[in-house]
């Protein structure tokens, strides 16, 4: 049935279907909405779970890691600093192949305090072991948090669903909501392989010595791969029910674009229209959306990008002192294939600024009137900032 | 990897899960490591130290709580005989010393207390009390108000046969003569003393205590409890006291509790700010007459319950603040009372000092004039002689010990420099304390003894302590409230005590508080922090990290293994009521 929702109530209706039994969260903006949404849910019974208040991101992460070990589904959402603050936990998380998922509303990170949008707090968490999902729309939040949960389970690795804060997270589209029948047919009820039983007592998460942790750590890699095949036989599995599937990636008009765009999150859907104004004056654009960051679909990515000419990474975050962090990862991917475009790299949007089609034809100029990248990221419309004393 | 199909994959790269070990780690005694050490260690509740009578206020409410009633009912019969009257007529000092009164309000103590003391008298409970067996000497008390009542209790428990004798028609002095049937019904205190009596106290009435008496009693008694009271009302040393229309407060009560009704017709005015201030005017009100208080200090500074008094005003009494009687005179068959007008001229400990407000004079025309401005002993030998060698004082009762003929003991107002009931109860308990000291151990033991059974740090005393019960375990630390974990606790309401509306109270002396349902009571109970008590919530074996709390068959119900207990503190912390302590590590 279709429903006008909020990015965060899509996230909860999903998190409702997937009949999770232990929320825990501490409350942040922008994420509020979601929790808010589930904690009600839990009081009112719509839910059969539990809503655990802690005291900070580290405890509600360390709550859903001993609810997912005693055989439970889990979820938290959270944002900006609360995801930095459980940082050390992620890495337990998925360590200890706990599959939690969590709903990530991108916020900037402070000092200077900033609610607004950036993708800086879930990229830097990029190395944690967790898969990593980035939304465009709320449809999209609500089929990508059902798939999140199959994902994770698939290969025992925990997910972070990821959308943009205000953008996605607070406005209001109409979303397809599936019925509970249907989500139930799609993700069947949690077999964990492992839970906590008094009466086979272990220790959990114990000293591993150098003979085994690399191979442990290896099983993790592993999982991660496998978790990339899985994700396309889980979206077939969506599709058969619900008539929607996303793929990890997205190519838009790549086949003959000369220029295209990499782009994640809400910037996507301004880029599509984008892509139609310059398309009917006979530029050539093409946009790949990447979906699914972690693990990096290289082998799609560079399919994608096969015929571009010049590629242009739009990237609303930063890694100080390198490059936008798409813009890594896309050179990363394509470094050692045969022959690749060049790869231009964009910032715009940090901290919540707008990314509008002005700014984004901007960039397809830029990109189309350079002969070669700069050696530097191009930072799109900064203003001169008079500082104070 | 993407080309690969899953079932592929899943050969390759079979799910791992968690890393664990099921090596047991016993052999790694990790309470090595521990430089604090938990251990339970109950304390003391601050409404039992501010009990006089040292009741074990945070475990009746426990008891209360889990629904035994009779247990909690016995637990208080423990410290003192009269819950259904201190139930109803005690200042419940222990309210006020509630930590909850922090937190939103004190618990309804005094309420539970009647409602325990109700239960027991529906239900024709009685109470299952420990008792020492029998001692040689006899104790005669003079005496049956509630002092000499509570010492007979006591004195019984301990062993010693008791005989109490008392000069008027029926047992239980200011309870049964001077507190009006509004406040105390007759059923509620005959209950408790027939309750004293089934312990085998004979009451020997219609016995006034004379010197001929004290002769007597010398061949049979190894002690006398000269508990007499304060029976007569002080003088006020103004021209005119004694004229016609000048009556004696107590008197008066005494007349009305005897089922006379005095005539009240037209305006009486009342001198004094105490209890029996309040008593003689909320009974007028009752006998139809106009009642008027003429108070020296301001009503916040008056002696008598704030309740009472607001009761009072409720229902008509009228209050005159800062006027102190200077003269009485006759005036057509009624009396004219020149009032001296006065100032507050400082602080006195809490109430006001006050003096003259120059020659400022003032003065009132009523029917009759009652004098309520204290009471004194009605024979000046009631009262402990002044201070010599034989002489043994103690907080509560002091103690003659004279060669040959019996040990005198005087307690209850005359020792008491708070006349209440409760204080009454305290100085019987402590009179039956020393004399059982006295006859064992011999005049010595006496006071190291008495410092051992104080609740906290004193002065109230228990006699569970005295006789080796459980309470003797307990710290004396009394328990504050930032030692409470409060988060444990939810916001509620205290109790609101039903009572008669104004109009149906001023037509009759029927009781005005009401019974309330054990729900309310169970309700009230639980809101009870049991400062310093463990009630077995577990929270120590649910936080402990060690799983070093074991459940074992003992009173505690459990026990530290300090094998592995790593001194972390976190069942101490989240003890929601300080009933374990942390302490460093001795080594």
């Amino acid at each position: 049935m279709k429903q006008v929702l909020e990015g965060s109530q899509a996230v909860a209706e999903a998190v409702r279907l997937a009949r999770v039994q232990v929320v825990s969260a501490y409350p942040i903006t922008p994420q509020t909405h979601i929790v808010e949404t589930l904690s009600d849910y839990c009081a009112t019974g719509k839910m059969n779970a539990k809503f655990l208040r802690v005291e900070s991101e580290h405890s509600c992460m360390a709550a859903l890691i001993g609810a997912q070990s005693a055989g439970v589904r889990t979820f938290t959402a959270t944002s900006g600093q609360g995801l930095a603050l459980m940082h050390e936990l992620l890495h337990w998380a998925s360590g200890a192949r706990l599959p939690i998922v969590m709903a990530e509303v991108n916020r900037a990170l402070a000092p200077g305090w900033n609610i607004w949008v950036d993708q800086t707090d879930s990229l830097a968490q990029r190395d944690t072991g967790w898969i990593q999902f980035y939304c465009e729309d709320s449809q999209e939040v609500i089929d990508t948090t059902l798939l999140a949960y199959k994902l994770a389970e698939s290969v025992a690795l925990p997910v972070m669903v990821v959308l943009d804060a205000f953008f996605l997270s607070h406005t209001y589209e109409p979303v397809d909501v599936p019925e509970q029948e249907e989500a139930d047919r799609f993700l069947p009820p949690y077999e964990a392989r492992f839970e906590l039983d008094p009466k086979n007592p272990c220790t959990f998460g114990p000293l591993v010595p150098p003979a085994v942790y690399m191979e442990m750590r290896h099983d993790m890699a592993a999982a991660m791969d496998t978790a990339l095949a899985n994700f396309a036989q889980i979206e077939d599995d969506y599709e058969r029910i619900f008539g929607r599937r996303y793929g990890a990636v997205e190519a838009i008009a790549c086949d003959d674009a000369e220029i295209v765009f990499v782009t994640s999150g809400t910037i996507t859907s301004t880029a599509r229209l984008v892509l139609q104004n310059l398309r009917s004056r006979g530029e050539k654009l093409g946009i790949l959306k990447i979906k699914l960051f972690r693990p990096f679909p290289v082998e799609e990515i560079r399919k994608a990008l096969k015929g571009a000419k010049k590629i242009a990474v739009i990237d609303r975050n930063f890694s100080f002192g390198a490059s936008g962090i798409f813009a890594q990862e896309v050179r990363a991917a394509l470094c050692n294939a045969p022959v690749h475009a060049p790869v231009f790299g964009y910032i715009a949007g940090i901290g919540g600024r707008d990314v509008t089609p002005e700014v984004l034809e901007e960039i397809y100029w830029k990109t189309k009137n350079s002969a070669a990248p700069e050696r530097e990221s191009v930072w799109i419309g900064l203003q001169e900032v008079r500082h104070g004393n | 990897m993407a080309q690969k199909s899953q079932a592929q994959l899943k050969a390759e790269n079979p799910i791992h899960i968690m890393p664990r070990s099921t090596q047991s780690t016993e052999a790694n005694k990790t309470g090595s490591w521990r430089y604090l050490r938990p251990r339970y260690e109950e304390k003391t509740a601050p409404c039992s130290a501010a009990c006089p009578a040292g009741e074990d206020i945070g475990k009746i409410e426990m008891l209360t709580a889990q629904g035994l009633f009779k247990e909690a009912w016995e637990t208080i019969l423990r410290e003192n005989p009269f819950p259904g009257v201190c139930g109803r007529v005690c200042f419940h000092p222990c309210e006020g010393a509630c930590n909850r009164r922090e937190f939103d309000d004190p618990i309804a103590i005094h309420s539970l207390e009647r409602f325990l003391a109700d239960t027991a008298e529906r239900d024709d409970l009685k109470p299952l009390i420990e008792r020492l067996p029998s001692r040689p000497e006899k104790v005669a008390i003079a005496g049956a108000g509630p002092s000499g009542l509570a010492a007979a209790w006591f004195l019984t428990q301990l062993g010693y046969a008791c005989d109490v004798f008392e000069a008027s028609a029926e047992a239980g002095g200011i309870l049964r003569w001077g507190i009006p049937l509004y406040r105390l019904p007759l059923n509620a205190l005959r209950r408790e003393i027939a309750q004293i009596e089934a312990q085998g106290v004979r009451i020997l009435t219609g016995k006034p205590v004379t010197t001929d008496l004290l002769t007597d009693l010398k061949s049979g008694y190894q002690a006398i409890y000269l508990a007499c009271g304060h029976g007569r009302t002080t003088e006020l040393c103004i021209p005119g006291e004694s004229l016609a229309g000048v009556q004696d407060g107590l008197a008066f009560l005494s007349k009305v509790r005897a089922g006379d009704t005095p005539a009240c017709q037209g305006t009486s005015a009342i001198i004094g700010g105490g209890n029996t201030a309040v008593d003689v005017a909320r009974s007028i009100v009752r006998l139809g007459g106009r009642a008027v208080i003429l108070y020296r200090r301001r009503r916040q500074d008056m002696p008598a319950f704030g309740d009472e008094v607001q009761m009072a005003l409720d229902e008509g009494v009228e209050l005159v603040e800062l006027v102190a009687p200077a003269q009485i005179e006759s005036a057509d068959g009624r009396c004219r009372v020149v009032l001296r007008a006065m100032k507050v001229a400082g602080e006195d400990g809490s109430r006001a000092r006050v003096e003259p407000d120059g020659d400022k004079t003032s003065e009132v025309i009523v029917d009759r004039l009652f004098k309520a401005t204290g009471a004194e002993a009605a024979e000046g030998w009631y009262n402990p002689p002044a201070l010599a060698s034989s002489i043994l004082t103690l907080s509560h009762c002091t103690l003659e010990k004279k060669n040959g003929g019996p040990v005198k003991i005087y307690g209850g107002d005359v020792t008491n420099d708070i006349k209440s009931v409760v204080h009454a109860v305290a100085s019987g308990k402590q009179a039956a304390m020393a004399l059982d000291m006295l006859f064992r151990e011999g005049p010595d033991a006496i006071l190291p003894k008495l410092d051992g059974c104080t609740v906290g740090n004193g002065p109230s005393l228990s006699m569970e302590i005295y006789m080796g019960g459980e309470r003797r375990l307990r710290n004396p630390h009394v328990v504050s409230y930032s030692e409470i974990n409060a988060d444990y606790f939810r916001y509620s309401p205290r109790m609101s005590q039903p009572r008669l509306v104004r109009e149906e109270r001023v037509r009759s002396f029927a009781e005005i508080d009401l019974r309330v349902s054990g729900n309310i009571a169970m309700r009230e109970a639980e809101r009870c922090f049991n400062c310093g008590l463990c009630n077995q919530c577990d929270n120590c074996h649910l936080f402990c990290p060690d799983i070093s709390v074991i459940h074992d068959q003992s009173a505690q119900g459990r026990h530290i293994n300090y094998d592995y207990c790593k001194g972390c503190g976190l069942c101490v912390v989240e003890c929601p009521r300080n009933a374990m302590t942390l302490e460093e590590e001795i080594r």
